[in-house]
């Protein structure tokens, strides 16, 4: 339960791999099955590259024990290995790894780092001292032991003590130590010494050690993107039952949508990044403007409204931050479209409020049987307006590794106001027969798959750090990268056969072009229109100035609003026909 | 463009002014309608034009104004969008009057056909509306016939709340039209139509149009920053400037800018042709399957994006629409969605999401909602519940769960077996936007005076309906006796910056001593060099000491080097540069004490609390929290006005709520393009 409270503070997250580098780590598998050493400097790769894109600010290091060479800050410690120290992982470092993989990595490896006695006593003291050496605030330590072997000191007990000790003196300075613990022949015995080693699971489940030891690459990335990403909750707030009567809950954001991050500015000389000043200032006098010298406004029915910045947040407060339950619906109350923004997680915060995971788990144990949701009002963040959610209930399931696959919780799903309901004018269907709709369920059928959540990757994004990687790394080209959202359509050609064909004909008729274009009613492109426009654009200064009185300004099109503005001499940045609107208003109307 | 005329006709003759005691006159509520109605269609910004007559009135004044025919009508105003002015008007001029009109809908008929023949536009839909209590002489039966006159007219005729309404069918009653008269209208956009081909596999297509469904509707207007005095937009100028992050903070002039991105710790130097080029880029607009799956597969919470597309057939195309209605149908019965990667133009980025099949009594469609990529998750592990003996509820605690979720169920069943839903979210407007709205009005006729407590009606949307409140006291009553709750005091676990330098916290004691070591070697270095002129942004600290000793400034100047650097550290937003400002304060109260001054010191640390708001600064307060550094006291220097409870307190500020990194809307790729036009 220590990690139950992190410091809610800035501060960056930092990740040790502590990779065995003995011979049995060397050993290939049964028909040429790569090496644990292979697999586990495949995995740290991925989790390099996939920190570059999620959180580049996070610090990673990379340690190797058991070695017969030493790398490491004045060379303290024999048999250890500083391969990279804790830094933001980039380009160099990618690279780095990657040397290590496959033959030519064995290798390297061999030639570098070496095979000797262990110590992890030593190895932990070393990785201590990687983190008391950074300057920065670290807010999450963790530290992963990759290894093959159950007792590392052959049953040494002073080295055993001594692990054991320093393990311990690293737990109490908040580095949380897990084992990712490898496939050796006859089965991996966490109890012979790592029992101690490693921090205790959060819960009573002891789920960690029960674990099997990982054989496949897949079950060892999946093993390590659980515990490699540090959760975070966006909020603590309270979920109130009623009447005073509150449990503590953390929110979670489990997807959010990861996006090109933005450029960064640098000086043209030099390469290095300038920094940004926005200021306000007058435009006359050129002073600069205190907040209490400017005000907020805005324009409805011709006249300017203003308010003071913190009235602006007034309006916006409705009440303080938390949940409160207004009641329950049946699940199926909850509509598929009901849709505005992705969900997010909750989790009780037993640190906060003493028995609130017993409540929390009473409730949710509760509404999942009974097949019912939760409907609070939410207001998670301060001045935040009220939004209403479903509190979705979601068991805890395992895979057959025992990895988590669903956390037990619940999800918040946000509902929309009328508002967000948009009225759509419904055309008139028609209705399939039987039969077209047997031909299509033919086709549906045909091309059945398994929908798994994280099967693909955005393109748009491994494009572009595939460019910065090769940019980086000089490399000539940047690697190719397989669009996974496209439709392999010769793939399902292949497997509908001659279905499309039957189908086609039983709805459409012979000369019907699903392709073409429906009759263009609209644009008379044809009719060498390009001469005819122009004097359109023309509205006489009389009557742009009836438009200001009547408000009607906006039945103009957005180049004749341009052109009254030019003719006006209303400076203007925008572009949107609003903002033209609102300026032609602001100069004319007074 | 689509638009309406609307003519409101308020009678406001003697008739209207009659009203038992206690009760609020005819005059007075159509008044209030007028004005809430009014409200309505500027905060909506309708174009929808709008005119008021006035019958009743004292004097004259029409188009069809000769002798004695259309007397005590008055047009107050012509058709055109409703504006504030209107809404001035009406609340100062229109007063109860003492005539009569006679024949009123006659006369309203052909007042209002001409009124109408003021605009210049086409209108598509014609309405008038009648505020009278109908006290006015009419026959029912000549009623009839204007009715039927209005509609040959193409002309709709609607009753706003007089006391005695004719009886017609199908009209509000009063109370409804004046509930739904409260609310500012709810924001309606256009729905744009997306024509588009749905393709499996490259043989079979059908023509679909796609409309967003659902989506968080934003206001169309945001907050103009203006000049607290002229209330002047153009008087106030922002403006970005960018500087090297060296001493001077050296100007950089813009066209010395070029682009890079981050690389993890790298950052690439990557021109803006140069990224056209190697960018991604796709075939524009798209709607394929990709494949279909069990519906139950995709999760519900795993929906991303922020809205919900409807698609249609092609419009007025009955093949595709029987070819559409087969895919939905088959998709129905299978209980499966296509996973479809979806684009909408060339410029944005593709998406792969799921339709899901949506049959109704009324239409067919598709649903469209985008599914996550493998980017946007996180995988994060949260303990067990079940199998943690010390959350799991005993059999006793499940029950008082059980009874509090069946006295709060907000759907019932009525005494036709029929549901009935008490609490539609999708019924209730947003409640920002009312807010808004409303103070916005009251600001624009109150000038002035405080913005108004939020309104009770909208108030009342917000809460639990009473009817539950009241049934499931005795099931909360249940659960606080049967679960305990206590508030965990906050023993928050202080981190001093010693720790997050990363020195061990374990023995303060000989490592502090041995820091001072460290600093006075330092400082004897520097002396010997001679070098430190003014404080730097290396280490600022260090130079503001070493000034101090070298006593060549006077205290105030280096004081004023130092806060200037401060100031400067504070502009970055890091944590980084929080660290190092917090050394700098610490070593500016440290030789405030040793100095004996605090005056300069404490008037400093006052000015830093009281801009935290505007600058942004909660999370570098916070670590000055945890440090403990606060203001001198009398206890520390003499001559200090400031008591040591004072200092105390002074560190206490309101909880600052961490604002999470909540990613801004999506901007996609159009608008990464305006950002990089812009730079």
């Amino acid at each position: 339960t220590q990690n139950y409270r992190e410091e809610r503070l800035t501060g960056r997250d930092s990740l040790v791999f502590l990779v065995d580098a003995s011979k049995e780590m060397f050993i290939k598998g049964e028909d040429g099955a790569p090496s644990n050493f292979d697999m586990t400097m495949q995995v740290v790769r991925t989790v390099y590259t996939s920190k570059i894109i999620s959180s580049h600010r996070d610090l990673i290091a990379l340690v190797f024990y058991g070695t017969e060479h030493s790398k490491n800050p004045n060379d303290t410690f024999k048999h250890v290995y500083v391969y990279h120290d804790l830094d933001e992982p980039g380009a160099k470092r990618v690279q780095d790894v990657d040397a290590l993989r496959g033959e030519k990595g064995a290798k390297l490896a061999a030639e570098t780092l070496g095979c000797g006695p262990s110590s992890l006593g030593d190895a932990l003291w070393c990785c201590a001292n990687l983190y008391s050496d950074i300057k920065l605030r670290l807010s999450h330590k963790r530290l992963m032991i990759f290894t093959c072997r159950e007792q590392p000191h052959g049953g040494d007990n002073v080295k055993d003590r001594q692990a054991r000790t320093k393990a311990s003196d690293l737990k109490e300075t908040g580095v949380v130590i897990d084992l990712i613990h490898l496939m050796k022949p006859g089965g991996f015995d966490v109890s012979l010494f790592f029992r101690d080693i490693v921090s205790p699971p959060e819960d009573e489940s002891e789920l960690g050690l029960q674990l099997e030891p990982c054989e496949k690459l897949d079950d060892l990335q999946k093993r390590v993107r659980a515990k490699e990403q540090k959760k975070r909750a966006t909020a603590r707030i309270n979920l109130c039952l009623g009447d005073g009567l509150n449990v503590a809950v953390g929110l979670y954001a489990t997807a959010v949508t990861a996006r090109k991050p933005p450029p960064v500015k640098l000086y043209r000389e030099s390469n290095e990044a300038v920094r940004s000043k926005t200021r306000t200032f007058h435009t006359q006098t050129g002073s600069l403007l205190l907040p209490s010298e400017i005000k907020k406004a805005q324009t409805y029915g011709k006249k300017q409204i203003e308010m003071e910045k913190d009235e602006v947040d007034f309006i916006k407060k409705f009440d303080d931050p938390g949940l409160v339950l207004m009641g329950f619906k049946p699940m199926e109350k909850l509509k598929l479209h009901h849709h505005i923004k992705p969900s997010v997680f909750l989790y009780p915060e037993e640190g906060e409020i003493k028995g609130s995971a017993c409540l929390f788990s009473a409730l949710l144990k509760k509404c999942s049987e009974k097949n019912v949701y939760a409907l609070c009002r939410c207001i998670a963040r301060r001045n935040n307006p009220p939004r209403f959610v479903a509190l979705v209930p979601q068991n805890e399931e395992v895979d057959d590794a025992k990895v988590q696959i669903n956390p037990p919780g619940f999800n918040v799903i946000y509902l929309p106001y009328a508002d967000d309901v948009r009225t759509l004018d419904l055309p008139r269907c028609t209705s399939a027969s039987q039969e077209q709709v047997d031909k299509m369920k033919d086709i549906v059928t045909k091309l059945r798959f398994k929908y798994k959540s994280d099967a693909f990757e955005n393109p748009v994004i491994q494009k572009h750090y595939r460019n910065l990687e090769a940019l980086a790394l000089d490399m000539m080209a940047p690697e190719e990268v397989e669009d996974l959202i496209m439709p392999k359509v010769e793939q399902i050609d292949r497997r509908l056969g001659s279905l499309v064909d039957e189908f086609k004909n039983l709805v459409y008729p012979a000369n019907y072009n699903p392709e073409s274009k429906p009759a263009a009613k609209r644009k008379t492109a044809d009719s060498g229109g390009g001469a005819e426009k122009k004097p359109k654009v023309e509205v006489s200064m009389d009557q742009i100035k009836v438009h200001v009185q009547n408000g009607t300004l906006g039945k103009l099109t957005v180049p004749v609003l341009k052109e009254a503005c030019k003719q006006f001499g209303v400076r203007t940045t925008g572009t949107k026909k609003q903002e033209l609107i609102d300026a032609l208003m602001d100069q004319l109307s007074s | 463009m689509a638009k309406s005329a609307l003519i409101l006709c308020m009678d406001v003759g003697f008739n209207m002014s009659n009203s038992g005691p206690g009760e609020e006159s005819p005059f007075d509520q159509a008044k209030r309608v007028i004005q809430k109605f009014v409200q309505r269609q500027v905060f909506a910004e309708t174009k929808d034009e709008l005119a008021l007559v006035l019958f009743g009135t004292d004097s004259t004044k029409n188009p069809l104004d000769n002798d004695d025919q259309y007397q005590n009508i008055t047009v107050h105003r012509n058709l055109m969008v409703p504006d504030f002015k209107l809404l001035e008007e009406i609340e100062n001029q229109i007063h109860p009057e003492s005539q009569q009109a006679d024949c009123i809908f006659d006369i309203a008929l052909n007042v209002c056909v001409l009124v109408e023949n003021t605009t210049i536009h086409k209108l598509d839909r014609r309405n008038i509306v009648l505020l009278t209590d109908l006290n006015s002489p009419v026959s029912s039966d000549n009623l009839d016939v204007i009715i039927e006159n209005l509609k040959q007219a193409d002309i709709t005729l609607q009753f706003l709340p007089g006391q005695k309404r004719p009886r017609t069918e199908g009209r509000p009653g009063h109370g409804e039209a004046h509930h739904q008269l409260c609310m500012f209208k709810r924001i309606e956009r256009r729905p744009m139509a997306w024509p588009c081909q749905l393709t499996i596999g490259s043989a079979l297509s059908i023509r679909i149009v796609g409309y967003k469904a659902v989506t968080e509707e934003k206001l169309k207007k945001s907050w103009k920053t203006v000049d607290a005095q002229t209330n002047q937009k153009d008087d106030v100028k922002r403006e970005t400037v960018y500087c090297l992050d060296d001493d001077n903070e050296t100007e950089v002039q813009k066209e010395d800018i070029i682009q890079g991105f981050r690389y993890g710790s790298d950052i690439v130097p990557f021109s803006k042709v140069d990224q056209e080029q190697m960018k991604y880029t796709h075939d524009g607009k798209c709607f394929a399957v990709l494949g279909f799956t069990k519906q139950s597969s995709v999760q519900r919470h795993r929906f991303m994006g922020t809205q919900v597309i409807k698609i249609f057939p092609g419009k007025d195309d009955e093949h595709a629409a029987v070819a559409l209605s087969a895919l939905i149908q088959a998709l129905h019965e299978l209980q499966m969605v296509a996973i479809v990667r979806y684009a909408y133009d060339r410029r944005s980025n593709p998406q792969v999401g799921a339709a899901f099949p949506c049959i109704k009594q009324d239409h067919e469609c598709l649903m469209y909602v985008q599914l996550p990529f493998m980017e946007d998750l996180r995988h994060f592990t949260f303990p067990s519940l079940e199998n943690n003996s010390k959350f799991t509820p005993s059999d006793e605690q499940l029950s008082a769960v059980d009874s509090l979720i069946d006295s709060m169920m907000l759907v019932e069943e009525d005494e036709d077996g029929k549901q009935k839903d008490i609490f539609k979210v999708h019924d209730i407007p947003n409640p920002a936007f009312q807010r808004l709205f409303q103070c916005l009005h009251h600001r624009a006729v109150n000038p002035g005076t405080p913005l108004p407590a939020m309104e009770s009606w909208l108030k009342a949307t917000l809460e639990c309906p009473e009817v539950i409140r009241e049934r499931c006291q005795s099931a909360l009553g249940e659960i606080k006796n049967k679960f305990t709750l206590t508030q965990v005091e906050k023993k928050k676990k202080l981190k001093t910056s010693a720790q997050i330098f990363g020195k061990d916290s374990d023995e303060p004691e000989a490592k502090k001593a041995k820091e001072d070591e460290a600093d006075e070697e330092f400082n004897l270095a520097d002396i010997a060099e001679g070098s430190v002129t003014s404080v730097g942004s290396v280490d600022p600290a260090r130079d503001f000491r070493t000034l101090i000793r070298q006593k060549t400034l006077t205290f105030e100047e280096v004081c004023k080097q130092l806060t200037h650097r401060i100031e400067q550290l504070l502009g970055n937003k890091s944590t980084d540069y929080y660290m190092k400002s917090i050394t700098c304060v610490e070593a500016f109260r440290e030789q405030s004490v040793k100095l004996g001054n605090a005056d300069l010191y404490n008037s400093y640390l006052q000015l830093l609390k009281s801009s935290i708001p505007t600058q942004g600064l909660e999370s570098f307060w916070e670590l000055l929290v945890q440090d403990g550094v606060t203001l001198i006291s009398e206890d520390e220097v003499e001559g200090s006005t400031v008591t040591r409870n004072e200092a105390r307190q002074f560190l206490v500020t309101e909880r600052i709520e961490e604002a999470a990194a909540h990613p801004a809307e999506d901007p996609g790729d159009v608008d990464d393009l305006v950002r990089i036009v812009l730079l």
